[in-house]
């Protein structure tokens, strides 16, 4: 269960965001998920819950938007969203892909009050 | 009132897994993260490449278990340096359980160190430890659509080594599925397909440890 670990950092990051604006509470957290991560919103809500409760983040909405993966063909410089994972370029059928979506895992920004 | 804040989940970990890379280069050592799911086969592959490498190239072990120092015993009869993390219930090592186990390590006396991970096809790979490369095992029990439902960790390593082929005549598993599979998500993957029991393909595969210790190192081999 990485869950417990990944809401303990998203945790730590948002009580050091809110810190320095001084803030008495932590309402929501907006957090970008990429589909690659194979995140579990209900546990990693759970978990948060938990790791959240005595802090001043207790209580807070933690929002996840989860991120389909999302390709760059390097043949024929065009982006497009990959299903399946199905690695290959729509246009020119090429298999060089970069990711350009997908994979991010981070806290995009935070309520407070 | 709303902040940004545009920070990564994991840079805690990423940025203690970046102070191990960087003891890691000084000391020359190529390090390996080995993932499979638990019982795959990752403690035997140790025991056959330290027979194999011995007197060749100098390994050393990290291994993360749940509750037992079983693999460590099994890897230090090979006069290894293996040093057990037990993880109690974390499901991966992180980078920061590696940056403990590495005081208890003569480094300058390693050339590939391998951290064996704990089994489990998910956590271990979200956390970077400092590794070259992320390796891992699919032993034809476990079925060959793995891949798909599992695509962090194949999309992550460099190398997928297909274990227990001595077991294809008993499952329903396609090397052909797999391989195809596999690729689809990781074009670059390399794949090789093994037997510790039998010791089927172990010889390529120490081909691949010998000729990644030579990128990083320029050859510099000791013994
Ligand atoms: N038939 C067969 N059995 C194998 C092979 N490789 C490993 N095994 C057996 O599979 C079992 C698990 O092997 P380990 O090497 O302990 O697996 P592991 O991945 O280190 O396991 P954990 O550390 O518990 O996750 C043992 O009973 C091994 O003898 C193989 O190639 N063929
Ligand atoms: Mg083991
Ligand atoms: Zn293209």
């Amino acid at each position: 269960m990485h869950e417990m670990g990944i809401a303990q950092n998203i945790l730590d990051i948002a009580l050091s965001a809110a810190g320095k604006e001084g803030a008495s509470k932590i309402t929501r957290i907006n957090l970008v998920a990429g589909e690659l991560r194979g995140i579990v919103p209900l546990q990693l809500t759970f978990c948060f819950g938990l790791v959240s409760k005595d802090t001043i983040a207790g209580g807070a909405y933690l929002n996840i938007d989860e991120v389909p993966v999302s390709g760059h063909c390097d043949g024929c410089n065009s982006d497009f969203s990959i299903k399946e994972y199905e690695y290959v370029c729509p246009k020119c059928g090429s298999t060089k892909i970069q990711l350009i979506g997908g994979t991010e895992l981070s806290i995009k920004d935070i309520e407070i009050e | 009132m709303k902040i940004n804040v545009m920070q990564d989940v994991l840079q805690a970990n990423d940025r203690i897994a970046e102070e191990n890379r960087q003891l890691f280069e000084e000391k020359h050592n190529l390090v390996l993260n080995l993932m499979s799911s638990p019982g795959a086969g990752k403690t035997s592959l140790l025991e056959r490449t330290a027979e194999r490498v011995a007197g060749k190239l100098r390994l050393g072990v990290i291994v993360g278990d749940i509750e037992t120092t079983r693999d460590a015993d099994r890897i230090g009869k090979f006069n290894i340096p293996a040093i057990q993390l037990t993880t109690g219930t974390a499901c991966h090592l992180d980078a920061n359980m590696v940056a403990s186990a590495l005081p208890h390590l003569k480094l300058d006396n390693i050339d590939i160190l391998v951290v064996e991970n704990v089994g489990n096809l998910v956590c271990p790979a979200e956390f970077i430890v400092g590794e070259d490369y992320k390796i891992m095992i699919l032993s034809v029990t476990e079925g060959d659509e793995k891949p798909l439902k599992y695509p962090l960790m194949f999309r992550e390593s460099a190398l997928m080594l297909i274990n227990k082929i001595d077991l294809l005549q008993y499952t329903n598993f396609s090397l052909k599925e797999a391989r195809a599979n596999a690729l689809k998500i990781n074009p670059d993957i390399d794949i090789i397909e093994i037997s510790c029991t039998n010791g089927a393909g172990l010889d390529e595969w120490v081909s691949w440890l010998t000729a990644k210790h030579r990128d990083k190192t320029g050859g510099a081999g000791h013994a």
